[in-house]
C-alpha cells in the first residue's frame, strides 16, 4: 500500500496547496498588523503562527504519503485517544480564561477539542462508508453515530466551549444529510432538535452564553460586553470602505478595542485595512478552496474518500461562515476561529491535517482500491 | 484491512453517484451562504461604509492609562519619608487636533513655558503611536488648571491628567539615597528593562527610586473611553483600577539622618551610621544635598545648572562615589597586618624623632617634634606616622594589601545602589601593570599611613570600622528593612549579608580596639574632641593630604585654597565595651580629622544614644 506510485506525484493537488499558501500569507500579514506595534515580550504571534504553518505543511507531507484508507481502521484508536485527551483536559488541563480547554505541551498549549473535530469527521466517514442500506438509514442505524458525536460533544460543552461543541453538531448533521436517510427519520430528528433548543437554553447554556445571544438580539442592552464587540467589529469592517485604510493603518484594530483581534476577530482587521476589494479577494480564495474540496469529494473513487472530504469541507466551511458572520455582526459571538486565518496552533494544525487528508484522497482518485 | 477494502470494492456505484449528486446541492448551499456574506460586506462597507467610517474616526475608543500610585518610602519607625500627592499634568493628543500651532500659542502663557520648549516636547515624541498623549507640562498650579478646564473648547486635544506624584515629607532628606523621578528618556524607552513604559511616564532616575523601580511602580490601570469628534469623552466603557506599588521601609532613622545632615551644614562630605553587627544603615548622608523637591515634574534647567556649578559637587554621592586617601584611618589595617604577621607586638616600641629616613629621603611625622619612644597603643592614640612607617616597611606593600583587601578595601561593599566605586588598594603587581614601573619602598611608607595610591570610599571605612569591633565580620551595608505590598503583607525582610572575614585573630583586633578607645579618651589622643560625656567611644582620626605642596607648609589651613586643603576623616564606634554602631565622617577639604570630623561624629553619636534612650529596645 505504501509502494510508491508515479501517478501519485502526477495527481498531486497543486491547486489546493496554492489556495492554502495564499491564505497563509494573508494570515501572517494580518497577524503582523493585528499585533502592531508589537510591545509584548517573547516571540511575536505572527512568528509563532509561521512555525505552526511550517508544522502544518510537514504534517500534510506525512498524511499524503499515506493512503487515506488506513483511517478506515485507525478511526476507533484515534477516537479513543481523543476522548481520553478531552477527559484529561477536563480534569487536569490548564485553567485559562475560566475554561479547561488546554493541555500544556511546553512549546504550545494543545486544545484537544480542536483535534476532536477532525477525529469525528474520520469516525463518521468510516462508519457511514461501512454501513450499506438500500432504502436509507433509519433511526436504529443512527444510534451509533449519534452516540459517537454526543460523547465528545458533552465533554467539550462541559469545558465549557460552546462554539466547538456546536461545531461537532454541525459536522454530524452535515455528514448525516449526505448519506441517505429515511424521510420519517429526517422529520423525527428535526422535531427532536427543534424541541431541544428551549431545553438547551434553559439548562445547558451558561449564563454568559445566554447573555451573548441576548445581546446579539438586542445589542444596545450591553454596550460594554459582547454587544460592544459586535459594534466595534462592525465599525472596523464598515469603515474599511471600498479599498480599506491601508496595511497597518487600521485605527480600530490598533486601539485595542477587541481583546480577540488576532484570534476570532482577525478578519475585522483585514476588512478594515483592505476594504471591500480586499475582503472579496479573501472570500474568493477561501471559498474556492472550500468548493475545490467538494470537487475532490466528487472525484473520489470510493465512498469513504467522498465522506472524508465532505466532513473536512463542512468542518472548514461552518467555522468560516459562523466566524465571518459573527465578525460582520449577523450572528452572536461564539468562540469560533476562522480556519487558517485566526491565530491558534491547535486549530491550524487540525485544519492542515484535514487538508492533507483531502489531498491524499485527490492523489489516489485513479487508484483501484486495494 | 483486506476485509474492509473488500467491502469498499463492493460499494454500490449507484450509491456513490447519489452521494455525488448531493455534492452539487452542497455547492449550491455554500454559494448561497457566500452570497449572504458578500451581501453583508456590501451592506457594511459600501452602503453603510461612510457612516461607519465617521464612527470610526470620531466615535472611537480611547484607552487612557491611569497611573498607579507609587509605593511609599518609610523610615525604620514607619514614618513616611516619601509619599504621593496628585499632580495635574497637561497633555496633548495628536489624534484630536492636527494643527498644534495656535493651540501651543494659547497654551504658552498659561503654562508659563516658551513656545519653543513646548514644540521641542512635541517633536521629541514624534515617533510615538498617535494615541499616546504627549506631556506638555507637569504639575500645573490650580489657576492654570481652572483656566484650561474652562477653555476646553478653544484647546482641542489638550487635556489635564491627574497623576500621583512624589511628595517629600522631609524635603531633601537622604536625597542621594532615595533618589528622584524623572520623565523616561527615549533611550530608556528603547531598552528592554522599560518595555511596559510609555512616553511621559515617570521612572526612578537614582537611588532607591531607580534601583527599586519595579518594586515601587505598581501596575497601571486603564480606562476605555468613547470620545467624540473633538476628543471629548462621551462615556467610560470600562475601567481597570491601577495596582499601587509596594512600600519600602528603610533602615534609616529620620531623626538621626536629620542630625547627620544638619551637622554637615555648609560642608561637603558624608556621614554614615551603621549597625556594626548587621550592616543596617541608620543614617547615610552626602552633602550638599540634592534638591529633589525641586525636581518634581522635571528638573528645571537653572536648578540643574546650579547643581552642576556648585564647587561642592552635590551630584556626587560622596558616600559611595567619592574616593579619598584613607589617611590615618588606614593605620588600623597596618596595625592588624603588623600584629598578625608578627612584625610587631603590642609591646614593640619604636622611636619617633619627628621623621624617618629611608634611602636618604626624609619622611616626616605629622608631629614634627616627634613622639619619642612609643608603643602601638600610643601610636594609634596619637597617630604617630613614624611607628607605622617602620611597621609598613617591615611588612612590604603586598602583605599590607592582603590585609587591606580582607577588610573590604579595594572592593565594592555591595550596597544596592548604582555607581558605587571600589577604590584602590595598590600592590606591586598593580603598579607594574598600570604605571609600567616597579614599586618603590618609599611608596610603602606612604601606603602604610593611608597616603600614596590608596583610595577608599567612606562607606568602606565604615565597614572596616565595624569589622574591627564586631569580631572581624564584614557585612554588606543595607538600607532596606522590609518591602510590603499594598495589603500590608511583608514580601521581603532584612537579613544580614556577610561578605567576608578579616584576616588575623580576634585578639589582635581587640588590641587595636583598645588603641582606638585611647584615640578619644587619652589626653594626648587625636580624637579627643569627639569624646562623649557619659558614653565611652572609640575612633580613629585621619587627615588625608590632597597635594603635598611645600608652598603651603606652615600656612594656616583657612588660607590655603579650598581645593588644596586636606580631607578630614573620623571613624568611630560606640559604646566602647560592646559596640553596636559605627559612625564614619568625611569632610572634603575640611582640614584636620580630629578637630573637624570628630565633633560631627560626636553629634551623631549623641543623637543616637538620645534616641535609643527615648525608645525602649524592641
Amino acid at each position: 500500500m505504501l509502494r510508491f506510485d508515479r501517478r501519485l506525484l502526477q495527481n498531486f493537488d497543486w491547486l489546493i496547496l496554492l489556495f492554502v499558501i495564499t491564505i497563509a500569507t494573508m494570515c501572517l500579514m494580518n497577524l503582523y498588523s493585528a499585533t502592531y506595534p508589537n510591545i509584548s515580550r517573547g516571540t511575536p504571534v505572527y512568528i509563532k503562527q509561521l512555525y505552526f504553518f511550517i508544522m502544518g505543511f510537514g504534517l500534510i507531507l506525512v498524511i499524503i504519503s499515506l493512503d487515506y484508507r488506513i483511517f478506515l481502521n485507525l478511526n476507533y484508536i484515534l477516537y479513543t485517544c481523543i476522548i481520553l485527551l478531552l477527559l484529561y483536559a477536563l480534569l487536569l488541563g490548564r485553567i485559562q480564561a475560566g475554561t479547561q480547554r488546554w493541555i500544556d505541551l511546553g512549546f504550545f498549549n494543545l486544545q484537544p477539542s480542536e483535534l476532536a473535530k477532525l477525529t469525528l469527521v474520520i469516525t463518521l466517514a468510516s462508519y457511514y462508508s461501512r454501513k450499506h442500506t438500500e432504502e436509507g438509514f433509519d433511526l436504529r442505524g443512527l444510534i451509533a453515530p449519534i452516540g459517537l458525536t454526543l460523547l465528545p460533544f458533552l465533554l467539550i460543552l462541559k469545558q465549557p466551549d460552546l462554539g466547538t461543541a456546536l461545531m461537532l453538531g454541525f459536522i454530524f448533521v452535515s455528514m448525516t444529510l449526505f448519506v441517505k436517510l429515511k424521510w420519517q427519520t429526517l422529520t423525527f430528528l428535526l422535531g427532536v432538535c427543534g424541541s431541544l433548543i428551549p431545553i438547551a437554553w434553559k439548562f445547558i447554556l451558561k449564563p454568559y452564553q445566554r447573555q451573548r445571544i441576548e445581546t446579539f438580539l438586542n445589542p444596545e442592552s450591553d454596550p460594554l460586553q459582547s454587544g460592544y464587540h459586535i459594534m466595534q467589529s462592525k465599525i472596523a469592517v464598515g469603515s474599511g470602505l471600498t479599498f480599506g485604510k491601508g496595511y497597518l493603518n487600521g485605527t480600530q484594530g490598533h486601539l485595542d478595542f477587541l481583546p480577540e483581534r488576532h484570534t476570532d476577530f482577525a478578519f475585522s482587521i483585514w476588512a478594515e485595512e483592505w476594504g471591500f476589494v480586499g475582503s472579496l479577494f479573501f472570500l474568493a480564495v477561501y471559498f474556492s478552496m472550500i468548493l475545490w474540496g467538494l470537487n475532490i469529494a466528487s472525484s473520489s473513487r470510493d465512498k469513504f474518500g467522498t465522506l472524508l472530504c465532505i466532513g473536512v469541507v463542512s468542518l472548514i466551511f461552518w467555522q468560516a461562515f459562523i466566524n465571518l458572520a459573527m465578525v460582520m455582526g449577523i450572528m452572536p459571538v461564539v468562540g469560533m476561529p476562522l480556519p487558517l486565518f485566526s491565530y491558534g496552533g491547535s486549530s491550524l494544525i487540525t485544519t492542515m491535517a484535514g487538508i492533507g487528508i483531502m489531498m491524499s484522497v485527490r492523489m489516489r482518485r485513479y487508484q483501484v482500491p486495494g | 484491512m483486506r476485509q474492509d477494502t473488500q467491502k469498499l470494492r463492493t460499494v454500490n456505484e449507484e450509491e456513490l453517484t447519489a452521494l455525488k449528486k448531493r455534492i452539487d446541492l452542497a455547492i449550491g448551499v455554500i454559494i448561497l451562504f457566500l452570497a449572504i456574506l458578500i451581501a453583508r460586506l456590501w451592506n457594511l462597507q459600501i452602503l453603510k461604509g461612510p457612516e461607519f467610517a465617521t464612527l470610526s474616526e470620531n466615535n472611537s475608543v480611547r484607552i487612557r492609562d491611569i497611573s498607579a500610585p507609587r509605593g511609599n518610602i518609610l523610615d525604620r519607625h514607619g514614618r513616611l519619608i516619601i509619599t504621593n500627592r496628585p499632580y495635574f499634568n497637561v497633555v496633548w493628543f495628536k489624534e484630536d487636533a492636527p494643527v498644534p500651532d495656535e493651540v501651543i500659542q494659547k497654551l504658552s502663557p498659561i503654562l508659563k513655558e516658551d513656545i519653543s520648549t513646548l514644540l521641542t516636547r512635541i517633536r521629541e515624541a514624534a515617533g510615538q503611536p498617535r494615541y499616546i498623549p504627549i506631556l506638555l507640562k507637569e504639575d500645573i498650579p490650580w489657576s492654570a488648571l481652572i483656566y484650561i478646564e474652562n477653555h476646553r473648547l478653544d484647546l482641542p486635544g489638550v487635556r489635564v491628567e491627574v497623576v500621583p506624584s512624589r511628595n517629600y515629607k522631609y524635603s531633601n532628606l537622604a536625597s542621594h539615597l532615595v533618589g528622584y523621578l524623572g520623565q523616561i528618556s527615549k533611550k530608556e524607552l528603547q531598552s528592554s528593562q522599560y518595555q511596559q513604559y510609555k512616553g511621559g511616564d515617570q521612572v526612578g532616575k537614582m537611588g532607591v527610586e531607580k534601583r527599586f523601580e519595579e518594586t515601587l511602580r505598581g501596575e497601571k490601570g486603564r480606562r476605555y473611553l468613547e470620545v467624540d469628534v473633538h476628543g471629548f469623552e462621551q462615556q467610560q466603557l470600562k475601567h481597570i483600577d491601577p495596582l499601587p506599588g509596594n512600600d519600602i521601609q528603610l533602615t534609616i532613622d529620620v531623626d538621626l539622618q536629620k542630625t547627620a545632615e544638619e551637622s554637615m551644614a555648609g560642608k561637603a562630605g558624608t556621614v554614615i551610621a551603621m549597625e556594626v553587627n548587621s550592616g543596617r544603615l541608620l543614617a547615610i548622608a552626602s552633602t550638599p544635598e540634592l534638591k529633589i523637591d525641586k525636581f518634581i515634574g522635571g528638573i528645571p534647567i537653572d536648578i540643574w545648572q546650579e547643581h552642576l556649578d556648585d564647587p561642592l559637587h552635590p551630584l556626587i554621592n560622596k558616600t559611595i562615589q567619592g574616593v579619598y586617601p584613607p589617611g590615618s584611618t588606614y593605620k588600623i589595617v597596618t596595625a592588624l597586618a603588623g600584629l598578625s604577621e608578627k612584625v610587631i607586638t603590642p609591646k614593640t616600641i619604636f622611636y619617633c624623632s619627628g621623621s624617618y629616613s629611608l634611602h636618604g629621603r626624609r619622611y616626616g611625622c605629622w608631629k614634627s617634634g616627634g613622639h619619642g619612644a612609643i608603643d602601638l597603643k600610643r601610636a594609634l592614640a596619637e597617630s604617630c606616622d613614624v611607628y607605622f612607617y617602620i611597621t609598613g616597611q617591615k611588612l612590604g606593600i603586598d602583605t599590607l594589601a592582603k590585609y587591606a583587601k580582607s577588610m573590604g578595601l579595594g572592593e565594592k561593599t555591595g550596597i544596592p545602589l548604582d555607581h558605587e566605586k571600589s577604590g584602590l588598594v595598590p600592590t606591586s603587581d598593580w603598579k607594574k601593570r598600570q604605571k609600567k614601573e616597579s614599586w618603590q619602598e618609599g611608596e610603602t611608607l606612604s601606603a602604610a599611613i593611608g597616603q600614596g595610591f590608596n583610595l577608599t570610599t567612606p562607606l568602606q571605612i565604615c565597614c572596616l570600622t565595624a569589622a574591627t569591633v564586631n569580631g572581624g565580620i564584614l557585612y554588606q551595608p543595607q538600607f532596606i528593612e522590609s518591602i510590603t505590598d499594598p495589603e500590608g503583607s511583608i514580601l521581603q525582610q532584612f537579613t544580614p549579608v556577610k561578605t567576608g572575614e578579616v584576616l588575623g585573630s580576634h585578639a589582635y583586633l581587640d588590641i587595636i580596639k583598645k588603641g582606638l578607645i585611647e584615640v578619644v579618651n587619652d589626653k594626648h589622643g587625636t580624637g579627643i574632641k569627639a569624646k562623649l560625656d557619659n558614653i565611652v567611644i572609640g575612633g580613629k582620626t585621619g587627615t588625608a593630604q590632597v597635594v603635598r605642596l611645600s608652598k603651603f607648609k606652615n600656612v594656616p589651613d583657612d588660607e590655603i585654597p579650598y581645593r588644596y586643603r586636606d580631607h578630614a576623616w573620623f571613624t568611630s564606634f560606640a559604646p566602647a565595651d560592646n559596640p553596636e554602631i559605627a559612625v564614619t565622617v568625611l569632610v572634603e577639604h575640611g582640614g584636620h580629622g580630629g578637630s573637624v570630623a570628630g565633633p560631627i561624629a560626636k553629634q551623631v553619636l549623641e543623637k543616637y544614644f538620645e534616641l535609643k534612650n527615648k525608645q525602649p529596645e524592641q
